[in-house]
């Protein structure tokens, strides 16, 4: 064991001589306080703890380098896994801090051409500022001498060979030399790092042809401009040269500025709370501190917009009124901001919109439910969809054969005309683009998936996207997942004699005295039937000798009323049944409640559990697109019966137990069926999990536990349907990207073998190639049908 | 034409004078926020 870690060690240190030294400070990260910071345990086995840290990637610059990064480190001993995303320029590591600690894998990264830094938001920030800054600065230093060099050219391009004199033209092309310098060593000197680094690991990535491209076109117009009678000809392209590399610069910018727009939505959640909050003293004074020092039961003042920190309870407010206002569409989906007042819970992430407010914290950090919803989405950013492993894998041995065929023409060219076959090849190698293809997943993909936040839909893995775009079965797990938990009163039949509105007031009268569900359905029943005809909220009927008897009814009697006397029950048939009296159990399809009186049987209440709104909408509109639709449930018969009639579902399933569900799971599969399937998560995972795709209702459910590719998070049923639709548009964007990258590289790449793209046409081929791609994923990041217009057209009907 | 012997390197040092005054620009930090500038037109003067 420790010959291994020794050999493992050699290696490292053998590696960071070559590159610039280790950073020193990266040292005090080796203590477990400070790499607690960016890092949480994993793993469950106590003898072997496992550690998972977050970094911050920089210098990553195609989806290859991912993959060398990851490569590399998983080489390193005490390293378990690692996982980089491309787009967010971030690595999961999960390592053992028996065998490795944090300055080694720094260092290690390094040794790999790239840097990284624990991910913490601060430096986050003051990162991006700084690359931002560079990145501008590179292009518009390209920019600017692009124009210069183009001015110098122009003469040529107007004149006829010899009506400029010879001294003259030199002068021009020593001018266009000088300025295009600071392009070929500053603006490109990018392309050339990375691709300098990819050959001295043996990789090969989309930087190694632009570096090529832009070096030998350097290299064919400085021969000419020293020596115009030598081989190289005399013909210069630095005009050329300047602007490819203006064009690649523009095209990197605007992907960035792209790609940050897709992906605002997840940042700007991932981000909302804020890095420092005021934290109320022993003596009642305030102090900013980092949220990594707030502990539990610590009393933070919140202002207005900002988010609160944790879960907690408001304690006071600052102003006169003891309520304030606030926005938890994140967590919940509602829109409208919520009342809360003093000693409501709030939840982290949420916005204060009322008023300053102090909040006792009962909840930080990754055990919020925030925190979950958080890491969820870290998670599912970094899994790589099938179709773009397939792209990587096709990227590797294309740029291959790019290369190749640049040789290829120039070998060809090369008696004519040196110059030329030259800058032949370096327009093969420029124009084509690779990116577009390693692109066009991710990009489709991560810009749906911040769509689906916005709407507070959470996915785990990017892959379910493509699996939900080709179901073609919606099964509904359990009743529960359509109704939701409280129950509502769907028919009242009365004695002869009787109003409904006396026998539902009778009712209410006693019901309020209890708290069971059914109770209280009668009571908010009778009260809504008030609030219809403006009358006062409480019954007027007064009852004594109130006895409840747990699970079966309540029993009273009425005091003083001028109508009514004697006893009243209510209650199971055989609770309101005496010796003399028997009650009628007519219907069998629902759940009864009855009302009986000394005299006999007053009322029955049906009840039913109530549809969630929307549903039958929603169903109707899964069954316009073609989906199967079915319900599997647990509950008795008539109960699946009624709910399924009620929504409009033919197909239903009642009385299973989760091996029925499962035995009807495989029928279906094997009949070659694509299966939804739409459960809460929590009791159902196995059913979820043998599922083509998987959705689980998020409401109240803690998100770790609910085993569901998509977690709705306000279970909302009416978004499902949006949601199938979102991930075939998301499917089809995919197909016209990828269809575009590659009817793209299949027409340029013969155009400039055959000499027919200068090397400018063939930089500002390749920027448009992949600014397509980005911008047409970019049209995911809304949702098509919006879910006010639906919500309009069914009140509509 | 013998003027263009002086004109042209005076181009190349004035193409590179005024790249330093953009890089000074662009770390002064002026291209970072461009709409906060055109909004403060609208803004009352604060005297």
């Amino acid at each position: 064991m420790h010959n291994i870690v020794w050999n493992e060690l050699l290696l490292t240190t053998s590696l960071t001589t070559e590159t610039p030294s280790p950073n020193p400070s990266w040292k005090i990260l080796d203590t477990q306080d400070q790499w607690q910071r960016f890092s949480q345990p994993v793993g469950d086995d106590p003898t072997q703890p496992l550690v998972q840290s977050s970094l911050l990637l920089d210098g990553l610059r195609c989806a290859a380098c991912s993959g060398i990064v990851e490569r590399g480190l998983s080489g390193l001993s005490g390293i378990i896994s690692a996982r980089v995303s491309m787009s967010k320029k971030r690595a999961v590591v999960v390592w053992s801090p028996a065998l490795t600690n944090p300055s080694t894998i720094l260092a290690a990264i390094q040794a790999l051409g790239y840097s990284a830094s624990p991910a913490s938001h601060n430096e986050n920030q003051l990162n991006a500022t700084a690359k931002n800054r560079s990145a501008f600065w590179r292009w518009l230093v390209a920019g600017f001498c692009m124009m210069q060099v183009m001015m110098y050219a122009s003469p040529s391009y107007f004149t006829k060979a010899g009506d400029i004199a010879s001294d003259i033209s030199h002068l021009l092309n020593w001018a266009s030399w000088l300025l295009s310098l600071p392009v070929m060593l500053f603006s490109s000197s990018t392309f050339f790092s990375n691709a300098f680094r990819d050959l001295k690991l043996k990789q090969i990535s989309m930087d190694l042809p632009v570096a090529l491209g832009i070096g030998i076109t350097f290299i064919v117009s400085s021969a000419a401009t020293f020596d115009p009678s030598g081989w190289w000809g005399n013909v210069v392209y630095f005009d050329s040269l300047t602007m490819f590399v203006f064009f690649l610069l523009s095209a990197r910018l605007i992907e960035v500025k792209l790609h940050s727009k897709t992906l605002g939505a997840m940042e700007s959640l991932v981000s909302r709370i804020p890095e420092n909050i005021e934290r109320q003293n022993t003596d009642r004074s305030y102090s900013r501190v980092l949220n990594s020092q707030l502990n539990i039961g610590d009393i933070v003042r919140v202002h207005i917009g900002e988010a609160f920190p944790g879960d907690g309870k408001l304690v006071s407010t600052d102003a006169g009124s003891n309520s304030t206002k606030v926005d938890e569409s994140l967590l919940t989906g509602e829109s409208t901001p919520i009342h809360k007042n003093v000693h409501d819970k709030v939840i982290a992430g949420s916005y204060n919109l009322g008023q300053t407010v102090n909040i006792v914290l009962e909840n930080i950090g990754e055990s919020t439910q925030y925190g979950q919803i958080v890491n969820l989405i870290n998670q599912a950013a970094i899994e790589k969809p099938r179709l773009s492993q397939l792209a990587d894998r096709v990227a590797r041995p294309f740029l291959f054969f790019v290369i190749l065929s640049a040789v290829v023409a120039a070998t060809l060219l090369w008696n004519i005309d040196h110059g030329r076959a030259l800058m032949t090849a370096a327009a093969v190698l420029i124009v084509t683009c690779p990116c577009a293809l390693s692109l066009a997943t991710p990009a489709a993909m991560l810009a749906s998936a911040s769509a689906f936040v916005k709407r507070g839909i959470l996915i785990r893995r990017l892959q379910a996207i493509e699996s939900i775009a080709n179901i073609d079965t919606v099964i509904f797990d359990k009743t529960g997942t359509l109704t939701d938990n409280h129950i509502e009163i769907k028919s009242i039949r009365y004695k002869s004699g009787i109003t409904e509105a006396n026998a539902l007031e009778m009712a209410a009268a006693i019901a309020q005295h209890s708290m069971h569900p059914i109770s209280r359905a009668l009571l908010s029943a009778y009260q809504q039937s008030l609030l219809q005809h403006d009358l006062p909220k409480n019954p007027s009927i007064e009852l004594t000798d109130i006895h409840e008897e747990v699970g079966a009814g309540i029993s009273a009697k009425f005091n003083n009323h001028a109508l009514y006397s004697g006893g009243l029950a209510l209650g199971s048939a055989k609770f309101c049944t005496d010796d003399s009296h028997v009650i009628p159990v007519a219907d069998k399809h629902y759940q009864q409640v009855f009302l009986a009186n000394d005299d006999g049987w007053l009322a029955t209440f049906n009840l039913q559990e109530a549809i969630k709104g929307n549903v039958a909408h929603s169903i109707s509109q899964l069954k316009e697109a073609k989906l199967e639709v079915e319900l599997l449930s647990g509950d008795q018969l008539h109960t699946v019966e009624n709910t399924a009639h009620a929504i409009g579902i033919t197909q239903f399933q009642a009385a299973c137990s989760p091996q029925d569900k499962l035995l009807r799971l495989q029928t279906l599969k094997q009949l070659g069926k694509k299966i939804l399937m739409i459960g809460d998560g929590l009791n159902d995972g196995p059913i979820l999990a043998s599922a083509h795709v998987s959705i689980a209702m998020g409401k109240g459910v803690p998100l770790t536990l609910a085993h569901a590719d998509y977690v709705l998070l306000n279970g909302d049923i009416s978004q499902i349907p949006q949601l199938i639709q979102h991930a075939q548009k998301t499917m089809r964007v995919i197909k016209q990207n990828i269809t575009w990258a590659i009817v793209y590289n299949a027409v340029c790449i013969p155009l400039a073998f055959f000499g027919l793209l200068t090397a400018w046409q063939a930089g500002l081929g390749m920027a448009i190639s992949s600014i397509i791609v980005v911008a047409n994923a970019l049209r995911l990041t809304q949702f098509s049908t919006p879910a006010l217009a639906s919500d309009a057209s069914l009140k509509a009907k | 034409m013998d003027i263009l012997f002086i004109l042209i390197p005076l181009s190349v040092v004035m193409a590179l004078v005024i790249l330093g005054g953009l890089w000074w620009a662009v770390y002064g930090g002026q291209f970072e926020d461009i709409e906060e500038e055109g909004r403060r037109i609208f803004e009352e003067d604060k005297d």
